[in-house]
C-alpha cells in the first residue's frame, strides 16, 4: 500500500469521515429493522464511528508522523519545564543546546523540513521594518506542511471556484483522532445510556398527554442515526479545505444538533430549545456569510491551501509565482515575509471608485484593505461565536441541554461548539491584529459571564453548560491573545475532559434521574468508579497541578499556558489590557469553585433526597468504559512525553508565530507566541493560575464540603446579584424584547399592510373602476346613447302615429291625394327645369 | 413526418396534452377513471419526449456544453407582420421545461383526491401544460405572448372553479393581476416590434436567430455562404424584403424589416446603433420604457413586492396541484421572461436600473420572509415563502458585477463578469431549487389538508409521531425550502448572496440576514406543526399514513432536492453554458458602452469637465443621471 502522505492521508481520512455516513444512510433505511427495535443500529453506528478512528490512528501514527518529524526545538507550551527540571522524558539534552534558537525557532525548526512550500521562503530578515519591539528581528513562519487538493465541484464560474475538498496539516489529524476517539467513547456510552429507548413503547416522564404520561415507540435507532450523521458533518469540518466547505459542514453539523436537541420533540422545552440553537446559530451565520462575501470579493477563493499535484507539491506557473493561491497565500505571500499585508485586489474592493489620477498619500496609505481584512475576519468569527456560544450569542447552549446527555458529552462541549475554535485556529493567518482583539475581548466577556452563571446553577448539566461556554470564551481569548497553540491545546485538553464531566454526569442522572443538583448528595458511595473519574475530570479542568513542574492534569498545561499568554499579552501592550489577564486568573478561580461545588454537591455530604440515592446504583460497564479511557486521556493526554504541542506547532499557520501589530489601532502588538515562555512569565503565570485554582476549591469547599458557610445565608445576603445569575443576567427576557418579539411585530406589520395597504389600494382601484363603469353606463350609455337611440325611435313612433292619422279609408281622399301629389310633382318638375334653363 | 425533425418532436412536446385534451373532450360522461388514467398517461409521455432530449432521441437531443440555441426550427405563421412559429431550447429554457412536465405529472397525481368536474380539470390542466411548455420554448414574442395567454385561461378557471371558499376572489385577483402584467408586455412587444430593423444583423447574427439556416455541409455550410445564398432566393418572402431594404440608398425612403423574433431583437438591442436607443418620452429611451413595461408584467408574475399579494391569495384558495403548479413552474415565467428578455433585448435600460431590480429583489425576500412570519395560514406562510425565495431570482438576476477598478492604476478598470456569471446561473439554479422545495412543501401542505380540512398552524402538533414518514419527507423538504446545505435551497441561495457584493455591498448584507428569518419562520413552522406530543385540531382520527400516491409524489421530490443539493452540476452543466454566454455578451456589450461613453466624454472636452468628474463615483452604481446628462449633452454634438 501507498503510504505516502499526498496520496495516503487524502483517502484514509475520507474514508473515516464517509463511514459515519454510510451508516447514517443504513440506519435511515433499515434502522427499525436491525435487531429487536433496532437495538443493532447502535452496533452499526458503533462499529462505524469506531472504524474512523482506528483509520484516523493509521492517518496519525503511521503516515503522518512517520513522514512529518516533529519539530526539534521546542517553544510549545511546557517543555521548558522540562528543560528546567530535567524530568521530562521526551526532552533530550539537546534541547538546553538549542535553547538559544528559542528566540527566533520557528523558521529554523522547520527550515529542513519536507513543507510543500518549496519557495524561497526566508531571505526577508531584514525586511521586517516594524518598530514594535516584540516582532523586531523575527521573520514569519512560512506555510505549515500541508496537503490540499479538491474532490469535485459545486460551481465554476471562470476563475471562481466553490469546492468540495480538503486541507489536511497536523491540526486536521490531530482532530481525527481527537473527535473519533470521543465520538466512539460517546457512541458506546449511549448504548447503555439510551437503553430505555429500545423498550416499545417508551414512557417519557417528561410529557403528559390527556393526564398520562406520553407512551411512544422507542427511538433508539433514530439516536445512532442522528448521531453518525453528527459524525460525518463534524469531521466534514475539520478535512475542509475551503471556507464555503467548512459553511456547508457548519450548517449540517447545526441541524444535526437540531435534531438531537430536538430529540425527545414531543417535550416542548425541547423542541423550543432546538429552535432556538438553529436560529442563534444562523445569527452567527449571517455574519460568517458577511465574512465569506467580503473575502470571496476581494480575493476570489476560499481555498485554505495552493493548489497541488499529485505529489502534495504545489503547482507553480512558468514565473515560478504560486498557480491558484489560497487565502492565507495571498494575504501572506512570501515576499512580505508572511506576514499580513492586504493584497491589491482587496484593497480595490475596498476603495471601489476609481483612484484618484494623481496617486497622492492617500493611495498610499498602509491602512487601505485593513477594514476589509476586519469585516472579514470579525465575519467569520462570528459564525465562530454562534457556534461556540460566544456572548452574545451565548444563550442557546444551556438550553440545548434539553438533549440527551450523550449528546451533550458530544455534540455540546466535545466536537460541534469546539469547532468555532477550531476554525478561528484554522482561519487564523487572515485575522488582523484588530480582529483578533474582538476574538479576545468576546472571549474574555464570555468566560467571566458564564463563569458567573454557573455559579448559580443548580441543573447539574447547566453547570457543565456554562462551565462549556465558559472555557470556550478561555480558547477564544488564547486565540485572541495570540497564542494559537495555547488556544488549540486547551480545545484537545478540554475535549477529552468535558466529555468526560458530561458522561459522568449523565451517569449520574441516570441513576438518579434527576438533573437537579439539590435532590443529590453522597452518591460517592453508591456510584464510585462515576465518582472519582469525575473527580479526576473536576481536578483537569481546574488545571490542577504541581506548579512549575510538568506535573499534572491536562488541563493544567493547557490552562497555563493560555495564562502565559494573557501576561505576555498584557506586559507587551500594558494598560487596560490587564484585564484580559485579570479575568482569565479570576475566571480560573470560579472554574475551580462551581466544578468543585458541582462536585461536592453531587457526591459528598449527606444525601439530600433519601428516595433518589436509595434507587442510585453504579452504572452499567458499558457506560463506565468509556469513563475510565477518558479519564485516563482527560489525565495524561498533555503529557509533554507524548508532545501534543509539538504536533500541533507542526500546524502552525503560516507568519502566526510573530505575532503582529496593529494597523487601524496602531498601538496594539499581538506578542509572539513564544515569548510566553519566558521564565520570569512562566513563574508568575503559573503561580497566579495555581493559587486562583486553590482558592476556588478551597471556597467550594468551605461553603459545600466543610458547611462552614451556609449557601442560603449567601444567597440572602447577595440577594440582587443572586437574582442576577440566577436569570442569567436576563439575556433571554432581552433578546425576547430586543429581537424577538420587533421581528413577530414587524412580521404582523408587513402582513397587515399586504392586506390593508396593497390590497386596500387593489379593492379601491377595482372599486372606482366599478363605479366609473356605473356612472359610465348611466351617464354614458344609458342617458347619452341610449337616450339618443330612443329619442329617435319615439321621433318615428310619433311621426308614424301622425302619419297613421293620413290613412282613413276613405277613396275620395286618396284620390285627392293622388291629384295633389301629381300636380305638385310636375309644378316640381318645371320650376326644376326652368331653374336650371336659366 | 417523423420525430427526427425538431419542428415534430418539439411541437409534439407543446401540443401533445392539447391534443389529449381534444381527445378527452369526445370522453363519454362518466368514465372519471378512463379520464384520470389517459391524462395522466399524457402527462407521463410529455415527460418522456423532454426526457428523450438528453439522449439522442432520433436526432433530436440537447447537448451539454453548447450555449447556443438548440433544436431550433421556424415556419412562417403570419408572414406579413413576420410573425413565425419559432421554437428552440437552450441551457435556460431546457431545465425549464424538464421541470415543467416533472412537475405536470407529479400534481397531476396529486390532483387524484379531485372529484368535481373531472374532465373539465383534466382537459384544463393539459391546456395549461401546453402553455407552459410552449412559453419556455417560444422564441418569437407574438407566440411567446399567445402562449403567455393560453396558460393564464385554463388557470384562471382552475382556481376559480376548483378552488376554496374565496375562489372566485382569488381567481379574479390572479387574472387581473397577470392581465395587467401582459397587457404592459403586449404595449412593449409593439414598441420594440415597431423599431426593429432585421438588416442591422450581420450574417452570423442572423444565422444565431435562426433567420437564415446553416446546414452541416455543402454551400451552405458558414454563416456568410449561407447568408448570401439566403438573400438572393427568391423563394423566401423575408429574403426578398430584406433585399429590397437594403439595396434602397437613399436614406429618407429607407424603411426598416420589423421582427418579433426573440433572438434577433436581442442582438438589435445589443446592437451599436441599436434603434432602441431613441429617445421615447420623457428624455428616456424606447429600451428603457419597454424595460420597464416588460419587467412590471415579470415581476407581477415572480411575484416582486409591491406587486404579490395576488400570489397568497392564490394559493389559499387553488387546490394542492394547482398551487404545486402556480409555484413550481407559473413563477418561475416571471424570472425566464427578466433573463431572456428584458436585459438581452433592452441592455442600456437594465445597466441604467439594475440597482432597481435588485433592490425589487432585496425588499421581495425580506418583505416575504417577515410576512411568512406574521402568519396562522400553512398555506399562507408558504406562499409567502415563495414570494421570499423568488426574490433571490430576481436579485441574482439583476447584478450586474462587473469587474473592479484597479487599487494601483488611476483609470484602469478590468472587466470581469465572473461574479456576474455565479448570480446569473444562482438565479437560474434557484428557479429550479424553487420549483422543487416550493412545490414539495405545497404538497406536504395538501397532505394534511386532505384529512383535517384547515390549515391553522397553531392547531397542528404532534404530526411526527402520527404520520412518521410523511413528516419525515416534509421535513426535508421544508429543510430544501430553509437553504440548507446538501439541499437544493442552499446552492442558489449561496451563489446569489456571494455574488452581491461585489455589486452592492448594503444589499449583499441585507439578504444575507434573510437566512436568519428563513430559518426562523421554517423552523417555527416545523415546531408548530409536525413536533410536540398531540394533535391539537379537529378531525384528528383522519391523520392516517401516507398512501402509496402521495409516497409516489414525495420520492422524487426529496431525491431531487437531495441530488441538486449535493451535486450541483448535474444541473449546471446543462445550464451554465448558455448563462454563462448571454452574461458574457453582456459584459462585452457594457465595456463597448462604457468605451464609447468615455470617448463621447473625451470628445466633449474641458467644458463638460464636472461630468468626467463625477463618472469615477458613480459608475458602477447610478449610472442614470450620468447617462442622461451625457446623452443631453451629446446629442448637440451629433
Amino acid at each position: 500500500m501507498d503510504l505516502t502522505p499526498a496520496t495516503a492521508l487524502p483517502k484514509l481520512l475520507a474514508a473515516a469521515w464517509l463511514l459515519p455516513l454510510a451508516s447514517f444512510v443504513v440506519i435511515l433505511f433499515v434502522g427499525k429493522r436491525l435487531g429487536p427495535h433496532g437495538k443493532w443500529a447502535g452496533y452499526v453506528a458503533v462499529g462505524a464511528i469506531v472504524s474512523a478512528f482506528l483509520l484516523s490512528c493509521v492517518a496519525m501514527f503511521v503516515v503522518w508522523l512517520p513522514n512529518h518529524e516533529l519539530p526539534v526545538t521546542h517553544h510549545g507550551e511546557h517543555h521548558e519545564e522540562g528543560d528546567e527540571h530535567d524530568d521530562a522524558p521526551a526532552d533530550d539534552d539537546h534541547q538546553h543546546g538549542t535553547a538559544a534558537i528559542l528566540q527566533d525557532s520557528p523558521l529554523t525548526a522547520r527550515a529542513g523540513h519536507d513543507s510543500p512550500f518549496q519557495l524561497a521562503a526566508f531571505q526577508e530578515g531584514e525586511a521586517h521594518a516594524d518598530e514594535h519591539a516584540a516582532e523586531a528581528g523575527h521573520a514569519a513562519n512560512p506555510p505549515p506542511t500541508y496537503y490540499f487538493g479538491d474532490w469535485y465541484s459545486l460551481g465554476q464560474f471562470g476563475n471562481l471556484k466553490l469546492t468540495i475538498g480538503y486541507y489536511i496539516d497536523a491540526l486536521t489529524v490531530t482532530m481525527f483522532c481527537m473527535v473519533t476517539l470521543i465520538a466512539s467513547c460517546v457512541h458506546i456510552y449511549a448504548l447503555g445510556y439510551m437503553h430505555d429507548e429500545l423498550h416499545d413503547p417508551y414512557h417519557d416522564h417528561e410529557v403528559i398527554v390527556h393526564g398520562h404520561h406520553l407512551s411512544r415507540p422507542g427511538r433508539f435507532h433514530r439516536f445512532f442515526q442522528y448521531l453518525s450523521l453528527f459524525c460525518f458533518s463534524m469531521l466534514g469540518i475539520v478535512i475542509a479545505g475551503n471556507v464555503a466547505m467548512v459553511f456547508v459542514f457548519w450548517e449540517l453539523v447545526g441541524i444535526c444538533s437540531y435534531f438531537l436537541i430536538g430529540f425527545y420533540f414531543e417535550r416542548h422545552s425541547a423542541s423550543t430549545a432546538a429552535n432556538k440553537a438553529f436560529i442563534v446559530n444562523r445569527v452567527g451565520d449571517f455574519g460568517m456569510l458577511i465574512g465569506m462575501m467580503a473575502l470571496w470579493a476581494s480575493l476570489g477563493t476560499f481555498a485554505f491551501g495552493d493548489k497541488q499535484d499529485a505529489k502534495g507539491q504545489t503547482v507553480l506557473t512558468e514565473s515560478g509565482a504560486i498557480a491558484e493561491p489560497g487565502i492565507f497565500s495571498q494575504l501572506r505571500t512570501a515576499e512580505n515575509g508572511y506576514r499580513l499585508v492586504p493584497p491589491a485586489s482587496m484593497i480595490a474592493e475596498e476603495r471601489r471608485h476609481q483612484p484618484a489620477l494623481e496617486a497622492n498619500e492617500e493611495t498610499l496609505s498602509h491602512t487601505h484593505g485593513h477594514w476589509l481584512l476586519l469585516v472579514a475576519g470579525v465575519g467569520i468569527f462570528c459564525g465562530c461565536v454562534g457556534k461556540s456560544a460566544q456572548f452574545p450569542l451565548h444563550v442557546w447552549l444551556p438550553d440545548a441541554m434539553e438533549g440527551p446527555t450523550p449528546v451533550s458529552a458530544l455534540v455540546h462541549s466535545a466536537t460541534m461548539v469546539a469547532a468555532g475554535v477550531y476554525l478561528v485556529g484554522r482561519f487564523y493567518p487572515a485575522f488582523c491584529p484588530e480582529a483578533l482583539l474582538v476574538i479576545a475581548i468576546i472571549g474574555c466577556i464570555t468566560l467571566s459571564l458564564a463563569a458567573t452563571i454557573a455559579i448559580t446553577a443548580t441543573d447539574i448539566k447547566r453547570v457543565l453548560a456554562y462551565s462549556t461556554v465558559s472555557q470556550l470564551g478561555y480558547m477564544m481569548l488564547a486565540l485572541g491573545l495570540g497564542g494559537w497553540i495555547a488556544g488549540l491545546f486547551h480545545l484537545i485538553t478540554h475535549a477529552f475532559f468535558k466529555s468526560l464531566l458530561f458522561m459522568c454526569s449523565g451517569s449520574v442522572i441516570h441513576a438518579v434521574h434527576t438533573n437537579d443538583m439539590t435532590e443529590m448528595g453522597g452518591l460517592r458511595k453508591k456510584m464510585p468508579i462515576t465518582a472519582y473519574t469525575m473527580l479526576i475530570g473536576c481536578l483537569a479542568i481546574i488545571g490542577a497541578g504541581v506548579p512549575l513542574t510538568p506535573i499534572g492534569f491536562s488541563g493544567y498545561f493547557s490552562k497555563d499556558s493560555i495564562i502565559e499568554q494573557a501576561w505576555s499579552h498584557a506586559q507587551t501592550n500594558g494598560g487596560v489590557y490587564w484585564v484580559f489577564l485579570a479575568m482569565a486568573v479570576i475566571g480560573a478561580s470560579m472554574t475551580a469553585f462551581y466544578m468543585f461545588r458541582l462536585w461536592f454537591m453531587t457526591f459528598t455530604g449527606a444525601p439530600r433526597d433519601h428516595h433518589k440515592y436509595d434507587h442510585a446504583h453504579e452504572s452499567p460497564r458499558v457506560m463506565t468504559g468509556p469513563l475510565v479511557l477518558l479519564a485516563i486521556f482527560a489525565i495524561a493526554v498533555a503529557w509533554p512525553a507524548f508532545r501534543l504541542t509539538g504536533l500541533l506547532e507542526q500546524a502552525q499557520p503560516v507568519g502566526t508565530a510573530a505575532g503582529g501589530s496593529g494597523m487601524l489601532i496602531e498601538d496594539l502588538v499581538v506578542p509572539a507566541e513564544h515569548l510566553s515562555h519566558a521564565p520570569d512569565i512562566k513563574l508568575r503565570a503559573g503561580l497566579a493560575a495555581f493559587s486562583s485554582a486553590f482558592i476556588g476549591v478551597f471556597g467550594a469547599a468551605v461553603v459545600y464540603l466543610w458547611g462552614y458557610l451556609n449557601p442560603k445565608e449567601i444567597k440572602q445576603t447577595f440577594k440582587p446579584i443572586y437574582t442576577l445569575l440566577w436569570n442569567k443576567w436576563y439575556f433571554d427576557q432581552l433578546y425576547n424584547v430586543l429581537f424577538i418579539r420587533p421581528a413577530l411585530f414587524i412580521g404582523r406589520q408587513i402582513a397587515a399592510f399586504d392586506r390593508g395597504v396593497i390590497d386596500w389600494f387593489l379593492h379601491s382601484c377595482a372599486w372606482t373602476v366599478r363605479l366609473f363603469s356605473m356612472v359610465f353606463d348611466v351617464v354614458f350609455d344609458r342617458t347619452l346613447v341610449d337616450g339618443t337611440v330612443n329619442t329617435a325611435a319615439n321621433w318615428t313612433w310619433d311621426f308614424g302615429l301622425l302619419l297613421r292619422r293620413f290613412q282613413t279609408g276613405s277613396l275620395r281622399q286618396y284620390v285627392l291625394f293622388i291629384v295633389m301629389g301629381t300636380w305638385f310633382m310636375c309644378l316640381a318638375y318645371f320650376a326644376a327645369a326652368f331653374v336650371l334653363m336659366s | 413526418m417523423n420525430l427526427s425533425d425538431p419542428i415534430i418532436y418539439l411541437s409534439l412536446m407543446v401540443f401533445l396534452p392539447a391534443l389529449g385534451a381534444l381527445a378527452l373532450a369526445f370522453f363519454p360522461r362518466g368514465k372519471e377513471e378512463a379520464v384520470r388514467y389517459t391524462t395522466l398517461g399524457i402527462t407521463i409521455l410529455t415527460f418522456m419526449l423532454s426526457l428523450g432530449l438528453f439522449f439522442d432521441a432520433r436526432g433530436v437531443e440537447f447537448k451539454t456544453g453548447v450555449a447556443d440555441m438548440q433544436d431550433m426550427f421556424s415556419a412562417p405563421w403570419i408572414p406579413t407582420f413576420g410573425i413565425q412559429y419559432l421554437m428552440g431550447l437552450d441551457g435556460i429554457s431546457f431545465p425549464l421545461v424538464v421541470l415543467t412536465t416533472f412537475l405536470s405529472i407529479l400534481s397531476f397525481i396529486a390532483s387524484w383526491s379531485i372529484t368535481k368536474h373531472v374532465k373539465a380539470f383534466c382537459i384544463l390542466f393539459l391546456l395549461l401544460e401546453t402553455g407552459m411548455i410552449g412559453v419556455f420554448m417560444a422564441l418569437d414574442f407574438f407566440l411567446f405572448y399567445v402562449l403567455w395567454e393560453v396558460m393564464l385561461l385554463p388557470m384562471y378557471f382552475l382556481i376559480g372553479v376548483w378552488g376554496g371558499p374565496r375562489k372566485e376572489y382569488a381567481a379574479i385577483k390572479f387574472f387581473l393581476y397577470t392581465l395587467v402584467g401582459s397587457v404592459l408586455m403586449l404595449i412593449a412587444i409593439l414598441m420594440l416590434y415597431f423599431n426593429s430593423d432585421l438588416t442591422l444583423l450581420n450574417p452570423q447574427q442572423l444565422v444565431h436567430a435562426g433567420v437564415v439556416k446553416v446546414e452541416a455541409n455543402g454551400p451552405r455550410s458558414t454563416p456568410e455562404s449561407a447568408f448570401a445564398e439566403w438573400v438572393e432566393s427568391e423563394d423566401d418572402a423575408l429574403a426578398k424584403r430584406f433585399r429590397e431594404i437594403k439595396a434602397e440608398t437613399d436614406p429618407a425612403k429607407k424603411r426598416q424589416l420589423h421582427t418579433f423574433n426573440i433572438l434577433a431583437l436581442q442582438h438589435i438591442g445589443q446592437h451599436e446603433d441599436s434603434p432602441f436607443n431613441r429617445e421615447a418620452w420623457l428624455g428616456k429611451s424606447i429600451q428603457w420604457w419597454a424595460f420597464i413595461l416588460l419587467f412590471i408584467g415579470f415581476a407581477i408574475k415572480v411575484p416582486s413586492v409591491p406587486l404579490h399579494t395576488w400570489l397568497p391569495d392564490a394559493h389559499v384558495e387553488a387546490p394542492t396541484p394547482i398551487s404545486m403548479i402556480l409555484a413550481g413552474v407559473l413563477l418561475k415565467m416571471g424570472g425566464y421572461g427578466i433573463l431572456r428578455i428584458c436585459y438581452p433585448i433592452c441592455p442600456a435600460a437594465g445597466y441604467d436600473l439594475a440597482y432597481i431590480v435588485c433592490l425589487v429583489g432585496v425588499v421581495s425576500m425580506v418583505w416575504g420572509a417577515f410576512a411568512a412570519l406574521a402568519q396562522n395560514d400553512f398555506k399562507r406562510m408558504v406562499a409567502y415563502s415563495s414570494v421570499s425565495h423568488m426574490g433571490y431570482v430576481v436579485l441574482g438576476l439583476g447584478v450586474w458585477s462587473l469587474g473592479m477598478w484597479s487599487a494601483t492604476t488611476p483609470g484602469s478598470f478590468t472587466y470581469n463578469a465572473d461574479y456576474w456569471k455565479m448570480g446569473v446561473n444562482g438565479a437560474m439554479f434557484q428557479m429550479i431549487a424553487h420549483g422543487i422545495s416550493s412545490a414539495g412543501m405545497f404538497f406536504c401542505v395538501g397532505v394534511l389538508y386532505d384529512r383535517v380540512h384547515h390549515r391553522n398552524l397553531n392547531e397542528f402538533g404532534g404530526i411526527m409521531a402520527r404520520m412518521p414518514v410523511y413528516s419525515g419527507f416534509a421535513i426535508v423538504i421544508f429543510f430544501a425550502g430553509l437553504g440548507l446545505p446538501g439541499l437544493c435551497g442552499f446552492i442558489g441561495e449561496v451563489f446569489v448572496v456571494l455574488s452581491v457584493w461585489k455589486y452592492s455591498q448594503l444589499l449583499a448584507i441585507i439578504s444575507a440576514a434573510v437566512v436568519i428569518l428563513t430559518a426562523a419562520y421554517i423552523l417555527w413552522a416545523i415546531q408548530r406543526v409536525y413536533l410536540g406530543a398531540e394533535y391539537k385540531g379537529p378531525h384528528g382520527e383522519a391523520l392516517t399514513p401516507m398512501l402509496p400516491r402521495e409516497f409516489v409524489i414525495a420520492v422524487p421530490l426529496t431525491v431531487m432536492a437531495i441530488v441538486l443539493g449535493v451535486y450541483p452540476q448535474a444541473l449546471l452543466n446543462y445550464m451554465q453554458p448558455s448563462v454563462d454566454q448571454q452574461v458574457q455578451q453582456l459584459a462585452d456589450w457594457t465595456e463597448r458602452f462604457d468605451a464609447s461613453r468615455e470617448a463621447l466624454k473625451k470628445s466633449l472636452g474641458e467644458e463638460e469637465e464636472q461630468v468626467a468628474l463625477a463618472v469615477p463615483a458613480s459608475l458602477p452604481a447610478t449610472p442614470a443621471a450620468l447617462k442622461t446628462s451625457i446623452e443631453s449633452s451629446a446629442r448637440p454634438a451629433q
